[in-house]
């Protein structure tokens, strides 16, 4: 957890961790592939994987996730969960150093999101070994003490 | 400021303006062809936007558009023969109504055809994904939206335009047999020499470079002006406007220095 006191510090954090792939309300999924898509790009254009190689390591993932269901839809069908769940694979299927979720009450407005996030990247462990969330400091009554 | 001052600097604004505006075009231009002939610049994401592209501008359309275009030939071909025979002119007919339909009329139509359908489309949607952050978000991603996006874009856009004048093209020349011969084969001797006679290596080298010039413009300006839009919803509108009305006065030089270079 990474607590920031304003705006102007998140963005200064932010800034400082450039290794960092980004989940963040302002970095949308293509509006125009579905979610299947949106994280299986990223392995076709990097890695130069075929379609079908890079759909099946998103599929795998989304799996992880259970979240299979929405694989064939496009963004604004999504509910803001699926959303969230696209776009952290999105960055999860990248590998990078740093996973960084930026302000995970703009994600998940309609969830108690402490209790989401934790089960979420439990079941991704192993695929992000260092990702961390950066919410503002008056929310974090809202996590479980640790 | 004195008014006559005050004019010019604003002229001279505007003008430093454009300049700026068809420079970034003319930039974004060539780094796309760049990359169009750089063979690492391709993998499976690139060939699935061509495919795509081609799809929606050319595949989708193509019976309407073949349908479209063989009624207005064959009409306009119609007229041509049966003014020429009003006139005992009926040896031009076939040359007049070739030159005419399959090396002016059709390239401009399928250009300005595409334009309307396609280029608005990509107008539109680039100037969404610019607004909507899409493209910081694909770079975010460790993909570069130039080479992933735009680039395929551009290329299937050009084989689009060309693959489909040269169709209306071919078409056409069949439809121009039939009206001025009718339907039997023994005039394909002297068929096959006027076309010979039109298509000369200047001709034929004026309408392909036409073509593909079409299709490059029918998708880089639109691209252009969409990544031109500031950052609010509703400049959308404006910069797909924008992009169509510069579209369209570039097909209009490009057709009118094709005319030049072939009847001057």
């Amino acid at each position: 957890m990474i607590w920031v006191a304003d705006a102007a510090e998140r963005r200064a954090l932010i800034d400082s961790l450039p290794e960092a792939a980004l989940v963040a309300d302002d970095l949308p999924l293509r509006a125009n592939l579905s979610v299947l898509e949106n994280i299986a790009i990223v392995p076709q254009y990097r890695q130069n994987l075929s379609y079908q190689d890079a759909a099946d390591q998103a599929w795998a993932l989304l799996a992880r996730l259970g979240q299979t269901d929405c694989a064939l839809k496009r963004d604004p069908a999504l509910t803001c969960v699926e959303r969230f769940v696209a776009k952290l694979l999105r960055a999860v299927i990248l590998q990078p150093p740093i996973i960084l979720i930026d302000r995970p009450a703009l994600l998940l407005p309609d969830i108690h999101y402490p209790p989401f996030l934790e089960t979420t990247l439990q079941a991704l462990a192993g695929d992000c070994e260092d990702c961390r969330i950066l919410d503002y400091a008056w929310n974090a009554p809202l996590y479980a003490p640790r | 400021m004195a008014i006559p001052q005050r004019f010019l600097t604003r002229v001279g604004g505007g003008a430093l303006g454009w300049l700026q505006a068809w420079g970034r075009l003319l930039a974004f231009g060539a780094r796309a062809l760049v990359q169009t002939f750089t063979p690492a610049a391709y993998n499976s994401a690139t060939r699935s936007v061509v495919l795509k592209q081609i799809y929606f501008t050319a595949w989708q359309i193509l019976p309407g558009f073949l349908l479209f275009a063989a009624l207005l030939s064959y009409v306009i071909i119609q007229i041509v023969v049966t003014t020429a025979r009003a006139y005992g002119l009926s040896d031009f007919a076939l040359e007049v109504s070739v030159r005419v339909v399959v090396l002016e009329t059709l390239p401009l139509l399928t250009v300005l055809f595409i334009a309307l359908r396609s280029g608005a489309a990509i107008n539109t949607e680039v100037a969404l994904m610019n607004i909507n952050n899409e493209i910081r978000a694909l770079e975010d991603a460790g993909v570069d939206p130039m080479r992933f996006e735009f680039t395929p874009r551009v290329i299937g856009g050009a084989i689009s335009v060309y693959a489909l004048t040269l169709l209306s093209c071919i078409l056409a020349l069949v439809l121009a047999y039939v009206a001025v011969y009718g339907f039997q084969l023994w005039s394909v001797g002297d068929f096959s020499r006027v076309i010979a006679k039109i298509f000369t290596p200047t001709a034929f080298l004026t309408l392909t470079l036409k073509s593909l010039l079409f299709g490059l413009a029918v998708t880089l300006i639109p691209i252009r002006a969409g990544l031109e839009a500031p950052r609010m919803l509703f400049f959308a509108p404006i910069a797909v406007l924008r992009g169509m009305v510069r579209l369209f006065f570039v097909i209009m030089f490009i057709e009118v220095a094709s005319l030049a270079l072939v009847y001057m």
